[in-house]
């Protein structure tokens, strides 16, 4: 095989004084800026390959899995592919906990549930593997006012065409199938009667708390010369011989509560786009009014694929402008940032309204441009 | 640098040079392919009419007190949405596949429900369970209504005997209200909580109102030995006893008095007794 060389040596091949025209020349000059094979690239930088691993371990042809080589178990691609199992194939939404109740049946049946209820739930945002490692769904919940939403947050709404949310969260989602057009909103109509989801919430915070109430231990004796000793934990463990520490992770006192629990396999008991709400069997963590995730179950099957379908389907038809708003919304992002930038602002909020009139106006028949040049294909019921 | 190969095999290094380009090649078709479908998009951009409307959040400078930046902040028009359909809880895919979904209407804005659904679930449900209002009417919070300190005889679907026991406390939750009713079964302190609306739950009777007005809502002091009602079974048969006698009377005064009689044992879910 012919040696790797550096671009700096065959480089020289261009220049009239190089070692295959005139031998006798000892010493080089440097290269005249010839025009290149090859496009100007940066050789250094994370972004473009460079590593610290040895020569051996970096990316060349014989240490490819084309190569013959198993792939690999270790890395971002096979910490992926080893989740895909247990990633759901849709996103999840946001919702409030709003209180349990009971459902009864005309047969006399009675299941507890809880009220979960989505407020204005919209995608915000989607991360792809190529950009960020991972496919997911960012949503939001609910609405925040502009005086409690810092000014990178601002840009950040304002390049969506979305008003700040209450609430963030992200949706990891199996792959690119799974994300969703920005500022869709999500109705409880996302899950269907019977299908089964895991929700999580952060649990009612009981502050700090002791031993017996945070790990139930018996506590101590009310007398037989027990002194101000009643409700502590005793002792923490061995002395001389048993290594005379405590070991990592010894129940202690300490803050209860508020943590994240999951509750898996949830039935969908009621869902309700009126109300807004998705009604679940059981309990769910956390206070009234708390925040919870609700996502399909990850250790059930999947909702049935015509469901997926028919959801993203009427999911498109509620939205079918929502690419182009994104679009609008960025151009007009693009548009103020510069005058931020400039200290050109203030032009624009005297001449908003008048400026947002016209702009509707100009989309408006860009919009029938679009729609006269490709109709729209009817959706296949 | 080991330049001989080269004089050697002047053209072995394009080998070399082609395999960078071929890699490099990928590595542009990659970044050149978002950059080509932005201006794509771009041109197709509509939408501003739908781009909602939105107004100038403006962040002043705390010390000149003049405009550091502005940021647009959008406010798209929501639709405020109230319980329209009925609710049709426990249905869920048919085993036949799934029934398709309607159409959908394109929305012009953010459907919002209503900040507190219980309210309205909890009606719905009742609505569903209790369509003659009758459970509803009798624990409603009036004079009329259940209070604790009264004694109930509720008959069950499930259990033969019907049981009747002072109601110590009544908990009012919409669709899962329930009573605390407590008695005496062979001197054994027994309570017993009935879900209201509940099916199984067949009739609900006052037999006796307390003569004074009971101070409490939760009368757990009845548990005490010293305030405890025991046994409600006298009560019962009185009840029984004074309700026949009426009965006959009414039957007596009118012809086909039984049939009334029989009328009202049947539908007597929520017959409020004598006082």
């Amino acid at each position: 095989m012919a040696p790797r060389l550096p671009a700096r040596c065959w480089r020289q091949l261009h220049h009239p004084s190089s070692l295959l025209l005139s031998r006798t020349t000892t010493v080089l000059p440097p290269p005249p800026a010839a025009p290149s094979l090859l496009p100007r690239t940066t050789t250094r930088g994370v972004k473009y390959g460079w590593s610290t691993l040895s020569p051996r371990a970096k990316p060349n042809r014989f240490n490819q899995v084309t190569s013959g080589i198993p792939a690999p178990t270790t890395g971002p691609a096979a910490a992926l592919l080893r989740r895909a199992r247990t990633t759901p194939l849709r996103t999840g939404v946001l919702a409030i906990k709003k209180g349990m109740t009971a459902l009864m049946g005309k047969s006399g049946a009675r299941i507890p549930c809880t009220v979960l209820q989505l407020d204005r739930v919209q995608t915000v945002a989607t991360k792809t593997r190529a950009k960020n490692g991972y496919f997911a769904v960012q949503v939001g919940l609910g609405e925040r006012h502009a005086d409690n939403v810092g000014a990178p947050m601002l840009g950040y709404y304002e390049a969506k065409g979305i008003a700040p949310k209450r609430e963030l969260a992200e949706f990891h989602v199996r792959d690119a199938a799974g994300l969703l057009p920005v500022g869709v909103q999500l109705l409880p109509d996302w899950f269907h009667i019977g299908q089964w989801v895991d929700v999580r919430a952060n649990s009612r915070g009981f502050g700090f708390a002791g031993v017996m109430k945070r790990h139930g231990y018996a506590g101590q004796e009310a007398s037989h010369g027990n002194s101000k000793n009643h409700r502590t934990m005793g002792s923490a463990g061995p002395s001389q011989g048993g290594g005379s520490r405590v070991h990592p992770g010894k129940k202690m006192p300490g803050r209860m509560g508020n943590e994240r629990v999951t509750m898996q396999n949830l039935p969908v008991l009621l869902v309700d786009n009126d109300l807004g709400i998705v009604v679940v069997k059981g309990c769910v963590a956390g206070p009234k009014g708390c925040i919870v995730k609700i996502q399909d179950a990850v250790k059930k099957p999947p909702p049935p694929k015509e469901f997926i379908e028919a959801t993203r389907r009427q999911l498109n038809e509620r939205f079918p402008h929502a690419k182009q708003v994104l679009e609008a919304a960025r151009k007009r992002h693009l548009e103020l940032k510069e005058a931020r930038k400039e200290g050109r602002i203030q032009e624009f909020l005297s001449t908003g309204l008048i400026e947002k009139e016209t702009v509707a106006q100009a989309v408006d028949a860009a919009i029938l441009e679009a729609e006269t040049m490709a109709p729209r294909p009817e959706v296949v019921a | 640098m080991n330049a001989a190969p080269l004089c050697r095999r002047p053209l072995g290094c394009l080998k070399t040079s082609l395999r960078q380009a071929r890699q490099q090649n990928v590595l542009f078709g990659r970044t050149m392919a978002t950059a080509t479908e932005t201006p794509a998009a771009a041109e197709r951009t509509p939408g501003s009419s739908m781009l909602p409307d939105h107004n100038f959040y403006q962040l002043m400078d705390t010390k000149t007190k003049k405009l550091r930046s502005a940021f647009a902040v959008y406010t798209p028009p929501t639709i405020n949405t109230t319980l329209t359909t009925p609710l049709k809880p426990l249905k869920g895919i048919r085993k036949g596949g799934m029934r398709p979904l309607p159409p959908a209407a394109p929305l012009p804005g953010l459907l919002k429900a209503p900040s507190d659904p219980m309210p309205l679930l909890h009606a719905a449900q009742i609505k569903r369970m209790d369509p003659t209002g009758a459970r509803a009417k009798l624990f409603e919070k009036t004079r009329h209504g259940v209070r604790p300190g009264d004694v109930l005889l509720v008959t069950h679907r499930r259990n033969r005997e019907p049981f009747a026991g002072v109601c110590i406390s009544v908990r009012r939750a919409g669709i899962d209200t329930a009573v605390l009713l407590r008695t005496a079964l062979s001197k054994v302190g027994v309570e017993m909580w009935y879900k209201v609306y509940n099916k199984n739950v067949a009739g609900i009777e006052i037999i006796k109102r307390p003569r004074r007005r009971v101070r409490r809502a939760r009368l757990t002091y009845m548990r005490l030995p010293k305030h405890d009602p025991g046994n409600q079974t006298e009560l019962v048969l009185e009840w029984k006893k004074s309700r026949k006698a009426l009965l006959s009377k009414a039957g007596a005064a009118k012809k086909g008095g039984k049939k009334n009689a029989k009328k009202a044992k049947a539908g007597a879910v929520a017959v409020v007794g004598k006082k």
